[in-house]
């Protein structure tokens, strides 16, 4: 625990009051307060190794040593206010859940460049965009007038 | 150092990764599917010459008359010798017509034996052996040297339309190995043939391409000199006395 | 008996890829392997002849671990879409690899992936999905008598194709996604719109033709979602047309959802029960009792067919008849107009012949049972009429009624063949009721049997194979008019879905009643539109052409304001103060108990008692004009598939010109 004040204090002093206020709030130290999760692997961090970054900034971290084995790796995410298992990239996947050894900047390396996709979040439940709404469900807007046949019109006659 | 560590551990990492990406090695000419081209298509007429209908009527002979359909991997045969070494969609429904059997019979047939090509070929089509005796005396370097003296790749014409290279399995000459066969589709059905060349070096299989296509018929079986059909090479070298008469008791002594 | 069938009669399932009981044995799957005592290897046990003393042993670690083996090398090249597969849930191999797959597989390298074929409008296919069972390929060659399919390539690139770009232009095309025991044979119209268990299956039959074809709607809601086979074995088999499976889009549009008045300008407006029932009971009491007719469409349900005959016949008239059965039908011996052999029993003739009838388009079932027979027994198949596509070796004998009176006379050379057959099977078409010769024609064809000796204590081979669904019912109702064109004098109409009658002959100032699920070609000559439900919504016996009765059952809730048939010409009767005597569904099968007992018996098949031998001598001139065509399009008969979209499509791209 000294070393963490410690160096916060080096860091005030390096940077002055106003930018480490900053920057704790940009690394989610203030959400934390509210957010015990996100509390948990800040505490969690300490005395950790920083695996990798991944492009979107969610950091890998590894323990080893006193830390239960299988709770070894964990991910702190970029976004500090909503984040979900979902943001994780696929090549930090294998190592994240003890799949592989290998971390995700390796597996990068091996990412096929012809066809092989950018990661996207899950963003079901996001908004209504993403939400899949039944074919005359209320809050569908295209099928709002559906009907289940379609009359004869006799216009036609 | 770091980046040392990583460059081996990523080495490492292609390693296991490595045998992935290969595509499926293919032997047949083509796809398992027809599409049409200006010269093969099903409106293109296609039929046996006056000699190969006699021909067909020999082979026909062999099966009982309602078992006709026996007869397809001959007739196939023929009609690729006649067409120079390929089958047409026309001509494999040329057969079908002659055996009676709905022509998708004859696809399967078709499609299944990697002998029939159903894409053009050249005149001269050389089917280089791959299996593994052959693969360990360097059947590899000679088709790298007949690819790189024709400027083809495999299975690929050359624009004289004199040569194409293929690949071949096992055509049991293990022990002249490597060897290449020699498809001659360049007079038809009547002077086709089909000849074996073999212990070739990379340098011997461009003497044999270069004189055939000056039209020589370079000699076939083993192109070394010292061996003789499958001997061993300079001669025998073990049963060479006169063979012992059987051992046998002396029948006195005892 | 191969050992699979003997294990099945003793009640063990043993899994299977590749067998099917109606199709040959291939064994090309292995997935049905077994043990058997003194074997060293384990047995596929489909290609297995089951020999005494056999010991089988189908539950021994050696029996699993090989079929382990064999489904993961199934699995190997197969693609985890199961989530985006509409076979997941019905899959074969979703199935088995619960019991044989492993969690995990060996294979490291990529998986193969195959082009997917174009077979057509109906079927979708998903080839890389495909095991190589081959069953396509033999249904194909062996039932739809289509050869079009085949296996091409060979090891890992193995894979169904067509080789040449083909469609499928089979009529039972559709049963292949059925057969497929995995994914990649799926139906086109059913794709992604709903998984098979959200589905409600309601056992029914099939409208489309006269054969009656036992089906399963299935249904998501108030939404009919597919269609598939029931097996029957007297009837369908498990098989059923591509018309049958894939008509169901039509029960969707063009449906009349409320009862509409011509006004008059000439536009259809939409009104209440109370006022159209009002305006046709006024009507049909202004005219007189003979200018009544009264018309049963090829959709009818018994049920409603008698509503209209008894209704009609209170108001005075007696001309009903049902549209299919000609001006003057013969409804007083039964064995004149339904298929005496009976469908099943087709298995047992040996010689054919076929008089003015194309089964393939009539009646796809009736034709895959007459190529089974000549595919198992050689059955010689001789054809009268227009020249035609059957997928079987037939001999077309002639044109016109010319052929069949040589055939009689034992001047043709297909005589000798009908007197030597042992059971000689001739089928009549049901479009050969609407020639004005055809009593002449029946005479012939009843000299014919005669010389064949067709009809004997022990076999029945004179058949009739009708068109419609409606045809049996409505002859065995009775519903015969009383004079052969009460249409040119008539003044009331009462169209009950008939939408193939002669429009054009319905006198100007005759009052057309149209009662309906579709907006077909009837309602645009009606006065007056009246809404009734189709046979999906509800419960209608109908005969099909064996004289087998059967009954639908609803599977979904009708349409807007439509109303049973039967219901409307009961609710119209007391409007028209001749109240029917019955106002449920029991009473009036009652009623028709007391006409024709035997539409109470449904699921069996009631045969004719009578021969034709009862009729009396007809002294009709029998004319030279040859027979025709009677189902012109297979894909479009009746007011639904004229509906469905679907079936557009396949008439344009499958049908033969």
């Amino acid at each position: 625990m000294g070393s963490v004040v410690r160096s916060a204090v080096k860091a005030i002093k390096e940077k002055g009051f106003g930018s480490f206020l900053r920057e704790l709030r940009d690394e989610g130290y203030l959400t934390a307060l509210l957010d015990g999760n996100l509390m948990q692997t800040k505490i969690h961090n300490i005395g950790a190794t920083l695996v990798g970054v991944d492009k979107f900034g969610n950091k890998y971290y590894e323990k080893l040593g006193d830390t239960q084995y299988g709770r070894h790796r964990w991910v702190e995410y970029a976004a500090k206010d909503r984040y979900n298992a979902s943001q994780v990239p696929p090549e930090w996947h294998g190592w994240l859940h003890f799949i592989t050894d290998h971390t995700g900047d390796e597996l990068l390396l091996l990412k096929p460049t012809r066809y092989g996709l950018e990661h996207k979040e899950n963003l079901s439940g996001e908004g209504d965009q993403y939400i899949y709404h039944s074919k005359g469900h209320s809050l569908n807007p295209g099928q709002r007038d559906w009907t289940r046949y379609q009359p004869w019109q006799p216009t036609k006659a | 150092m770091l980046g040392r560590l990583a460059a081996q551990r990523f080495r490492e990492i292609r390693q296991v990764f490595r045998q992935i990406p290969q595509a499926p090695r293919v032997f047949s000419t083509a796809l398992n599917y027809h599409l049409d081209t200006p010269d093969n298509n099903p409106d293109l007429p296609w039929g046996f010459t006056e000699a190969n209908k006699a021909k067909v009527k020999e082979i026909l002979s062999h099966y009982p008359s309602n078992y006709k359909q026996s007869g397809v991997i001959p007739l196939l045969d023929l009609a690729q010798q006649q067409h120079g070494g390929w089958l047409t969609v026309s001509a494999m429904n040329e057969v079908a017509r002659i055996i009676e059997v709905a022509p998708i019979r004859v696809y399967e047939v078709a499609t299944f034996y990697s002998m029939f090509n159903r894409t053009k070929v050249g005149k001269y089509h050389l089917l280089v052996c791959g299996t593994t005796p052959c693969m360990l005396r360097g059947s590899r370097d000679i088709e790298d040297a007949l690819l790189k003296h024709l400027g083809v790749k495999r299975n690929e014409v050359t624009k004289d339309g004199l040569f194409s290279v293929g690949e071949m399995e096992c055509m049991g000459c293990c022990v002249n190995a490597p060897m290449i066969t020699v498809a001659d589709y360049s007079n038809g059905s009547e002077g086709y043939a089909y000849n074996y060349y073999e212990d070739v070096t990379p340098k011997r299989v461009v003497e044999i391409v270069e004189a055939l296509r000056r039209g020589e018929k370079p000699p076939r079986g083993t192109q070394n000199p010292k061996r003789i059909n499958s001997g061993p090479e300079g001669g025998n070298t073990t049963l060479l006395g006169e063979p012992k008469a059987p051992p046998c008791r002396d029948l006195d002594a005892c | 008996m191969t050992v699979l069938q003997a294990c099945e009669i003793a009640g063990v399932d043993i899994p299977r890829f590749c067998y099917h009981s109606r199709l040959s044995i291939a064994g090309n799957c292995r997935m049905c392997l077994v043990e058997v005592e003194k074997s060293p290897k384990p047995v596929a046990s489909c290609a297995m002849p089951a020999l005494p003393g056999m010991k089988i042993k189908t539950d021994t670690p050696l029996a699993k671990k090989a079929r382990e083996g064999v489904m993961e090398f199934l699995l190997m090249n197969h693609p985890l879409d199961c989530p985006i597969c509409d076979q997941g849930g019905e899959c074969d191999l979703q199935d088995q690899s619960m019991a044989f797959g492993s969690d995990r597989g060996r294979f490291t390298e990529t998986k193969r992936s195959v082009v997917d074929k174009n077979l057509g409008p109906l079927v979708k296919t998903v080839m890389t999905r495909c095991i190589q069972c081959t069953r396509c390929v033999r249904f194909a060659t062996e039932i739809a008598g289509v050869q079009d399919l085949g296996m091409l390539g060979r090891g890992s690139g193995e894979e169904i194709g067509t080789y040449v770009e083909r469609l499928m232009t089979s009529e039972l095309s559709g049963n292949v996604i059925d057969i497929c025991p995995v994914g990649a044979l799926t139906s086109k119209p059913f794709a992604f719109k709903a998984r098979n268990w959200e589905l409600k299956g309601t056992e029914s039959i099939d409208v489309t033709d006269a054969v009656g074809s036992n089906i399963r709607i299935d249904s998501r809601g108030p939404e009919v979602m597919r269609i598939l086979p029931r097996l029957n074995e007297d009837i369908n088999e498990e098989w059923i047309s591509d018309k049958t499976r894939f008509f169901y889009d039509g029960l969707k549009r063009q449906r009349l959802n409320d009862p509409m008045i011509r006004g008059p300008d000439g536009r259809f407006k939409a009104v209440s029960w109370r006022d159209a029932l009002a305006v046709v009971a006024e009507v049909i009491h202004q005219v007189k009792p003979s200018e009544i007719v009264g018309v049963a469409g090829k959709l009818s349900d018994a049920e409603s067919m008698m509503a209209l005959k008894d209704f009609l016949n209170k108001m005075g008239s007696n001309n009903v008849w049902c549209e299919g059965n000609g001006p003057s039908p013969n409804a007083d011996i039964r064995s004149g107009y339904i298929m005496n052999t009976s469908i099943s029993g087709l298995e047992k003739a040996d010689v054919f012949l076929l008089v003015g009838t194309q089964p393939r388009v009539e009646a796809a079932m009736v034709n895959a049972r007459i190529r089974k027979t000549v595919r198992a027994a050689q059955a010689k198949v001789g054809y009268v009429g227009p020249a035609t596509d059957l997928n079987y070796d037939h001999e077309h004998l002639g044109t016109g009624p010319q052929t069949l009176k040589e055939i009689a006379d034992g001047r043709h050379p297909f005589s000798s063949t009908l007197i030597n057959a042992k059971n000689p099977c001739i089928i009549v078409g049901a479009g050969v009721f609407e020639r004005n010769d055809k009593d002449a024609i029946f005479s012939v064809v009843e000299t014919i049997a005669e010389s064949a000796k067709a009809v004997r204590p022990d076999w029945n081979g004179l058949n009739v194979l009708l068109l419609n669904a409606a045809q049996a019912a409505a002859l065995d109702l009775g519903l015969v008019p009383e004079s052969g064109n009460s249409i040119e004098s008539s003044k009331f109409i009462y169209l009950m879905g008939a939408d193939d009658v002669n429009l054009e002959k319905i006198p100007e100032d005759a009052f057309v009643v149209y009662q309906g699920h579709h907006g077909d070609r009837g309602v645009y000559r009606a006065n007056i539109i009246l809404p009734s439900s189709a046979f999906s919504e509800k419960e209608g016996t109908y005969v099909n052409t064996e004289g087998c009765a059967q009954t639908t059952v609803p599977a979904v809730p009708t349409v807007g304001d439509a109303r049973d048939d039967w219901k409307i010409i009961r609710a119209l009767s007391e409007v028209a103060g001749a109240c029917l005597p019955y106002d449920s569904l029991t009473a009036i099968r009652s009623r028709m108990r007391t006409v024709a007992p035997n539409l109470l018996n449904t699921d069996e098949r009631q045969p004719a008692i009578f021969s034709y031998s009862l009729k009396p001598e007809s002294r009709q001139e029998m004319s030279t004009v040859p027979f025709g065509t009677a189902v012109e399009n297979f894909y479009m008969t009746d007011s639904i598939t004229r509906a469905s979209k679907v079936m557009a499509q396949c008439s344009a791209s499958l049908s033969k010109k």
